[in-house]
């Protein structure tokens, strides 16, 4: 995926994103970071096809995305929102193949690749035994990895996630960031995520996409890109950093 | 297991219904005596029952699953459990341009099912542009909703006050009453109708894809708004052809599916046939209840269901 010089103004006045271009890197985890409003959800919204840019292109696989077709571009790009509304009366199961509709049209349909890949998605977010339960039974951290057992049935090299993390406790944090990590490292999958929380995106990404104002301000390692000096004139918050054996790199924030 | 007991009873109170409904009145006969005279062309009170009865009976059968789906499609679509054909004004949309074509150019009505979809569809496209912002707020959907049904139902009601005695025909226009139902009558229902259901039926998966929120259909490649309007295109039809042959009958699309998903689920596979049937029995017993309670006064059908309607409204507004 690659966005070039992209403009986007949610009411024709304000800028919400000025100019940005960057590439999402194969097989990489890039996590996009910024305080709230600076333009990492629009940003994500581009790539989506949730708005369209009024300047500037986004490309995936070096074709123009108003030039793909609905499912054509499911093929390739998944995505999970923060909130989801729970549909009643639906299965895990259930909600999990929808996500095989893009491979679907009205005469054709492959049965034996659509089980495979719900198993499979099922398999990776370990939902499997929870396949018949109702989604109204499932606990916040299980209903997140439901959603993406559907994005991760569309068989797309492409996932993204915006702030998978926001409504869950730290547990279930933790345990979505690992899933997220074991997805990318084990079946190679592209990764694209939204993220509030500074040490995690340190710790679970492979390039950062720091953002600030509707541009972006730095990229790159994480260690490169969050320094005292960009999280002060970022965020306007004083931090010092420290490096731990096993952890690595993490950040303690001090002060406004 | 509860959703086949409860099709097979809902199923046999509609036979026992219409049985019932096709015996009684100014013109009685028993169970037996029905059932053989059925078969007996000959029979004389058999053919004066299939002329003035049938009809009635087969057009609340159709106008009852007709609107109940109406309101299925309209609450799967609208993402709201208001919505109703009769509530937000697409029944009134719809009687409006029919008597508009049945009393200014009358050489027309055998296009009034024609006219009164467009009407359905004018009605249905306001609400949905006007409340749209960014999303659709339930109550705002609903309360501009009630604002295009007054408006409607107040231009059809100037209509006939304009028009004066030359309107004699007007008031049964946009009476809802079941009543002097003929066998063209059940042709036309009988054939928009059958379409109308058979595509609501084709369509159910789409209703079940937007219970989702619009941006994760719309990430599995589904075509929302495509679908959305598909699928109004279908419950505007449905209530249209309703309006033309059986007249405004409102809260029938509330209160039906709202039961129905009581007893089946929010499975549209299973919701909308259940929903079928359920309509058509409940306005054929509001309608057989209306015409005998106080025989040889009728009470229409409509009433009936307003009587229902209204509090129970009220009660799914104040559970939230």
């Amino acid at each position: 995926m690659e966005l070039q010089k992209i403009v986007v103004s949610h009411d024709g006045k304000k800028q919400h994103l000025q100019g940005v271009s960057t590439a999402i890197q194969r097989g990489k985890i890039t996590t996009i970071i910024g305080p709230n409003g600076c333009g990492k959800s629009t940003l994500l919204n581009v790539m989506a096809r949730n708005h369209s840019p009024l300047q500037g292109k986004a490309l995936l696989d070096n074709k123009d995305l108003v030039h793909y077709r609905p499912k054509e571009f499911a093929q390739k790009f998944a995505i999970v929102y923060q909130q989801n509304d729970i549909p009643q009366d639906l299965t895990v199961e259930k909600l999990v193949s929808y996500g095989r509709m893009p491979y679907h049209s009205l005469l054709k349909k492959n049965d034996a690749d659509d089980d495979k890949a719900v198993d499979w998605a099922l398999a990776c977010t370990s939902l499997s035994e929870k396949r018949q339960h109702d989604l109204s039974a499932l606990s916040g951290g299980e209903r997140q990895r439901v959603w993406i057992a559907m994005a991760l049935a569309q068989q797309t090299e492409l996932l993204c996630l915006d702030e998978p993390t926001t409504y869950l406790d730290i547990y279930y944090q933790l345990e979505l960031l690992e899933l997220v990590k074991e997805l990318n490292e084990k079946h190679g999958l592209t990764i694209v995520m939204v993220l509030h929380d500074i040490n995690q995106a340190i710790r679970y990404s492979d390039h950062i996409i720091l953002m600030s104002a509707g541009c972006i301000v730095a990229e790159g390692e994480p260690r490169n890109v969050i320094t005292k000096q960009t999280v002060k004139e970022v965020y306007g918050v004083e931090a010092i950093f420290q490096e731990d054996a096993t952890l690595g790199l993490y950040m303690v924030p001090i002060g406004i | 297991m509860k959703k086949i007991i409860s099709t097979v009873i809902i199923a046999a109170l509609l036979v026992i219904t219409a049985i019932y409904a096709a015996t009684t009145g100014s013109i009685k006969m028993g169970f037996w005596e029905f059932i053989s005279a059925l078969f007996d062309p000959n029979n004389e009170t058999m053919a004066a029952i299939r002329d003035l009865r049938f009809p009635r009976i087969i057009v609340a059968i159709f106008a009852g699953a007709a609107l109940s789906i109406a309101g299925a499609l309209l609450q799967a679509i609208m993402r709201n459990p208001l919505a109703d054909a009769g509530v937000i004004g697409i029944s009134s949309g719809a009687a409006f341009t029919k008597l508009f074509i049945v009393s200014v150019i009358p050489t027309l009505f055998f296009m009034t099912p024609i006219f009164a979809f467009i009407g359905g569809a004018l009605a249905c496209f306001l609400v949905f542009a006007l409340a749209w912002k960014s999303g659709l707020n339930p109550l705002r959907l609903i309360l501009i909703g009630i604002a295009i049904n007054a408006m409607f139902t107040g231009l059809t009601e100037a209509f006939i006050s304009f028009g004066g005695s030359l309107n004699a025909s007007a008031s049964s226009v946009l009476g809802s009453s079941l009543a002097f139902k003929t066998w063209d009558d059940v042709t036309i229902i009988a054939i928009y109708g059958s379409i109308g259901i058979v595509l609501a039926f084709v369509m159910y998966s789409w209703c079940n894809v937007l219970a989702l929120s619009d941006k994760t259909a719309q990430s599995i490649g589904f075509n929302v708004t495509l679908a959305r309007l598909a699928i109004a295109a279908v419950a505007v039809l449905l209530s249209a052809i309703s309006v033309v042959v059986a007249g405004v009958i409102a809260f029938v699309g509330l209160l039906v599916p709202h039961i129905a998903r009581r007893i089946v689920g929010h499975d549209h596979k299973v919701l909308l046939p259940f929903t079928a049937l359920l309509g058509a029995f409940i306005i054929l017993l509001a309608d057989t209840i209306g015409r005998t309670v106080i025989a040889p006064l009728e009470v229409p059908a409509s009433t009936i269901m307003a009587i229902i309607g209204g509090p129970f409204l009220i009660f799914l507004l104040r559970k939230g």
